[in-house]
């Protein structure tokens, strides 16, 4: 498999600037002819979808929740980045570069970064102009705070619901298109597979939640912003419908899959309880910003937080990153908490968890400001834990929340396969071996407001595709497919809840692909998940019938597909040999427990090729080349 | 004109008609009480009041003619919301519980107007168009009062015009959008303390009648 | 408080793909923490049902975390449970107590038909939302955020009525099943903002019409769905689009 990434020549600055004027465009008129899929509605599917359909082009549209406006973008709480300077301390695009970048311990492409950080600030406009009300000064003008990872404040928030107002705004721009005729929009569909004709991604094959139907759709080009594919770990911040299926059918007619151990654990999350629990809940990394994360200084301390003194706590962060203190990225936060309960001195019933303390900045502000700041995450907290986190420290432990592995793509967002395109948090592209809070919420913007509209129309101008409708034969075998596959799966009629399966292969990948691997684990694990795969397929029961609204059967063959993907996230990760963000291999660290990278053997992105059912993939490496920064061992001391 | 029809047959405008017939209701009730309280000057008084008021002529039939007018259009607008929101919901809740929005006046209003109603009709019939040929205004009223089952009716009638008004007033302003967060209270306030005046303003006239007479 | 395990009687409604009409079944709840979510006991009941071979409950879910809005049931006649201000996702089992029989039913409106069981098709919102929802701008064109000053508390405001999730929860919960309060929401937050003026009064007149359109009842002030909302959004919020109604049809120039 050739990877070509199709970066621009020339100084990075001026990359994105030349390569659109050089992109073959499609005039007005033109645009009208062609139909382009675009699957999804978060920020990323949204935003290109109304784009699109804004510049001319047809646009049909997916998703798998009632309607458009509940994609998991919307649980983002903490906020965007963009290099504006309004607080004027010192931010420009290339810092945000910089930072980006560095924050993603140099595993990503430093022109697609670059573009992404000269994006940003056209997208606060964008969303201020589509009505987002971001948080304000009394003055009128835009505030902004802090976030890990970067020493200014860049970050615009709207409370602790930055992700629901700019999806929302996604949402009105999608629903005026919705309106005006220019998308067609299907709500509870599932895309089960990718349709190749001539080489080319021609269609999809879909099925309709509601009635059961499997249903045929045909384009000009696909586009994929499916999100990201936590949930393989069963317990994640990730919304329940998220699936790797879509990628995942991507993957199998020819789109490589890249990075796929690159898994972000978040550090501030809330702690998991019983073996019932379907859902983790993350507390923005925005906390802390004014909370205080601390451990006992001594191991089986279990004294309630208010009794320990303050020369017997131990503010781990602040006192191994002074410059960063509690703001280091997240993979360094919540190793190092994992770290403090290995050493026995977590806290809580279970001893996985560590505090985050208010309590100095309460003094410090009164109640009223952290409310007005923090407010609903507070509440929220307070429900699921039933504790007054005003009153008493959070008790927090990381948790997976965010996956910078994904579909493979090019500089122009397209995949492997021709006219196959994948955005926002569904490919691999900008955030490296680690994301840096409040930039997924960019990246998915950028993507589909500046970026796809542009370079699709650059494939669609550059291509003779001959008309396709959905009576091909291609979708015919594809539907033909689908369907034994439903058939089998409805007729296994086992002894085993889809869930109960689902729950034992998140536990293997936690256990083995979790905070930390290694070689020996991971080759366990990979055993175990082809074992379980095995299991559900003779064992798994799914009641009901396939023409039906059946929620078990969509589990069903979400998980059959993760049964699959997790082998080869774990695949990943044995091979890559070397710590880097948010995968930590136990036999590359530095004396102080950091992640050791090796550029030497690893500055490669690592593109999983399907080689056919039951073989072991290809890996394609795409060498990683730094014009303009420095690799350097990532350091927030 | 389509914006007219377009306009004015929106949900929010039935509301608002709704609101500007209730609030003209308000003023009558209140000009309507003010009269009456001429029975605390006794009989006589009030009697000149009452010939004072027809010597107004051709000004009491327009604003007759108007109270018909907004009654028509409010009673009017009133079955079409209430069957509108009747089929609003065509299957009902087995089990339904009251959030706290609720009161027993806004619960009641559809079943509270058409009370007033049929009170509107027998307060016409047994004083406006009673037999005023031989005896005057005062005696007339007295006479009608001084039955115990009209006395009953006519106190109940007021107590439920209370729980009516007390719901339609601040609602009126609300269907304006007239909602401040330094005014709505007193509005709120005032529509409470608006309907105990008339529930015990009116409620207590029939007993000055008996007293007096 | 301390973990307890409970047991409910459930009185589930359950109604087939496709037909006008459904019942209550009877279904036991076992042995539930009480630091479960409401969804996550659903999903224990599902799991026996299940193994039991019965068809498990259809009902919408997807963040888990009270801002997506896609959960919402009605649990012993109050729209996502009695406890204020909370998505049913939100809703612990520490609420109830062992031994309790809890009513189970879908959100009801003639604009919002019974899909499955407990599931209901929102799309009404959809149509009202692309009716008028939003601010038109073209990506790329738009000045620098920081142009048009917006004070605090106007902010605040806007942000008070764009925080509605869209569950439908004040329509379940009004007695007139109407969205009066979804649509005064959203009319809020884009009136309220400057960049949301120019389009204010043409907005306000189409979504009100297309909400009357879809079959919404009317709104009598009862505040219901204040007091069911999970987001906690005021009925002052239906006083700015009755206000913007009334300067729309009457003083503007759109039609």
């Amino acid at each position: 498999m050739q990877l070509n990434s199709n970066v621009p020549s020339g100084p990075l600055e001026g990359k994105w600037d030349r390569y659109k004027f050089d992109l073959k465009k499609v005039n007005p008129a033109n645009k009208r002819k062609f139909e382009v899929i675009v699957v999804g509605t978060g920020l990323a599917g949204g935003s290109a979808a109304a784009t699109m359909a804004d510049l001319g082009y047809h646009v049909k549209n997916f998703c798998i929740q009632d309607t458009p406006r509940r994609a998991h973008s919307i649980a983002a709480q903490g906020g965007i980045n963009a290099a504006k300077n309004y607080p004027g301390d010192g931010d420009s695009v290339y810092n945000l570069f910089y930072d980006t970048i560095k924050g993603g311990d140099y595993r990503a492409r430093e022109a697609n970064v670059y573009r992404l950080a000269q994006n940003a600030n056209a997208i606060i406009d964008h969303c201020v102009a589509t009505g987002v009300p971001f948080a304000r000064e009394y003055g009128g003008l835009h505030a902004n705070r802090s976030f890990g990872g970067a020493q200014v404040s860049r970050t615009f928030y709207a409370r602790g619901q930055t992700g629901q107002q700019l999806l929302l705004g996604v949402y009105g721009q999608l629903s005026r298109q919705i309106g005006l005729g220019g998308v067609e929009m299907y709500a509870r569909r599932d895309i089960l597979d990718i349709v190749i004709v001539d080489g080319c991604a021609r269609g999809v094959i879909c099925r309709n939640l509601v009635t059961g139907e499997i249903e045929r759709h045909s384009a000009h080009a696909v586009v994929l912003a499916t999100g990201g594919y936590d949930n393989v770990y069963f317990l994640s911040t990730s919304g329940m419908h998220s699936n790797v299926s879509a990628c995942w059918a991507a993957y199998k007619k020819g789109a490589a899959f890249a990075n796929p151990c690159y898994t972000q654990i978040h550090p501030t999350c809330i702690t998991v309880h019983g073996d019932y629990q379907s859902k983790l809940t993350l507390m923005s990394e925005s906390l802390r910003n004014d909370g205080r994360i601390w451990v006992p200084k001594k191991a089986g301390d279990n004294r309630s937080p208010e009794q320990i003194p303050e020369n017997e706590r131990d503010y781990y962060l602040e006192r191994k990153y002074p410059s960063f203190g509690n703001l280091v990225p997240r993979d360094v936060a919540s190793r190092n908490a994992k770290m403090a309960c290995d050493e026995g001195r977590g806290v809580g019933n279970t001893g996985l968890a560590v505090y985050l303390d208010f309590t100095e900045a309460i003094q410090r502000d009164g109640e009223d400001v952290i409310r007005a700041k923090y407010g609903n995450l507070f509440q929220m907290y307070d429900k699921i834990q039933d504790e007054d986190p005003y009153k008493v420290p959070m008790k927090i432990y990381p948790a997976i929340h965010y996956v910078m592995g994904g579909t493979w793509v090019d500089y122009n967002l397209m995949t492997t396969r021709n006219g196959l395109f994948c955005l926002g948090g569904a490919n691999f592209s900008d955030h490296g071996a680690n994301r840096l809070g409040a930039s997924a919420l960019m990246q998915g913007l950028s993507d589909g407001y500046f970026v796809l509209p542009y370079t699709i129309g650059g494939y669609l101008a550059t291509q003779s595709l001959t008309d396709v409708d959905t009576s091909h034969q291609a979708f015919k075998d594809s539907e033909t497919q689908l369907n034994e596959k439903l058939n089998k799966l409805m007729n296994i009629n086992g002894k085993r809840t889809v869930d109960d399966i689902h729950k034992e292969l998140g536990h293997y990948m936690w256990e083995y692909c979790g905070m930390a691997r290694n070689d020996a684990g991971l080759k366990e694990g990979i055993q175990k998940i082809s074992a379980l795969r095995e299991e559900f397929w003779q064992n798994v029961n799914v009641t009901g019938s396939s023409k039906d609204f059946n929620q078990t059967l969509e589990k069903g063959y979400r998980l059959a597909d993760y049964l699959e993907f997790g082998e080869l996230l774990a695949r990943d990760a044995l091979t890559r040999e070397e710590s880097c963000g948010g995968h930590f291999r136990e036999e590359s660290q530095t004396e102080e427990n950091e992640a050791k990278r090796d550029d030497e053997n690893f500055c490669h992105v690592a593109a999983w090729e399907y080689a056919g059912e039951g073989k072991t993939p290809i890996l394609n490496k795409e060498p990683l080349v730094f014009e303009s920064v420095k690799l350097t061992q990532r350091s927030y001391k | 004109m389509n914006w007219l029809v377009r306009t004015f047959s929106c949900s929010v405008a039935k509301k608002q008609f709704m609101a500007v017939t209730g609030l003209a209701f308000c003023l009558f009730l209140t000009s309507h009480l003010i009269g009456n309280l001429f029975v605390y000057g006794g009989k006589d008084a009030f009697n000149a009041y009452v010939e004072h008021l027809h010597a107004l002529g051709v000004l009491i039939h327009i604003a007759e003619a108007g109270l018909i007018v907004f009654a028509l259009i409010h009673i009017g607008t009133a079955l079409i919301l209430y069957f509108q929101n009747l089929a609003a919901r065509p299957v009902r809740y087995k089990k339904k519980s009251n959030a706290g929005g609720r009161t027993l006046a806004s619960a009641t209003m559809p079943y509270t107007g058409l009370f007033i109603l049929v009170f509107i009709v027998v307060h016409l019939v047994s004083m406006k168009f009673a037999d005023h040929s031989t005896l005057s205004t005062f005696d007339v009223t007295a006479g009608v009062f001084a039955k115990p089952a009209y006395l009953a009716f006519y106190i109940v009638s007021m107590v439920v015009v209370a729980f009516h008004v007390n719901h339609g007033f601040w609602s009126a302003f609300q269907s304006f959008g007239a909602s401040h967060p330094k005014y709505m209270p007193i509005v709120r306030g005032f529509g409470i303390l608006f309907s105990l005046i008339v529930g015990a303003g009116f409620g207590l006239i029939p007993i000055a009648f008996n007293m007096i007479s | 408080m301390e973990e307890k395990f409970i047991n409910l009687t459930l009185k589930v409604w359950r109604q087939k793909l496709g037909e006008k009409k459904g019942k209550i079944e009877t279904y036991q709840a076992k042995n539930i923490s009480t630091d479960a979510s409401f969804l996550e006991m659903l999903d224990i009941v599902n799991d026996d049902l299940t193994i039991k071979g019965i068809e498990p409950i259809a009902f919408d879910h997807d963040c888990r975390e009270g801002i997506c809005g896609m959960c919402g049931q009605v649990v012993n006649g109050y729209a996502h449970g009695e406890e204020k201000g909370t998505t049913l996702c939100q809703l612990h089992m520490r609420r109830f107590k062992d031994g309790d029989t809890v009513f189970v039913e879908p959100f009801r409106a003639k604009a919002f038909k019974v899909v499955k069981d407990l599931v209901v098709d929102r799309s009404a919102f959809d149509k009202i939302i692309q009716a008028g929802g939003y601010i038109t701008a073209k990506a790329g064109g738009a000045p620098d955020a920081n142009n048009l000053p917006v004070t605090y508390e106007t902010c605040e405001l806007a942000m008070n009525g764009a925080e509605c999730i869209g569950c439908g929860a004040c329509v379940a919960a009004c007695p007139n099943a109407s969205a009066m309060l979804f649509v005064g929401a959203k009319i809020s937050h884009l009136a309220l903002l400057p960049q949301g003026r120019p389009e204010a009064a043409k907005r306000a007149l189409a979504m009100v019409r297309t909400m009357d359109s879809c079959g919404f009842g009317n709104c009598s002030n009862e505040r219901e769905c204040e007091a069911s909302c999970p987001k906690n959004i005021e009925i002052t919020n239906i006083a700015r689009l009755n206000r913007e109604f009334l300067s729309a049809g009457v003083c503007s120039t759109a039609m």
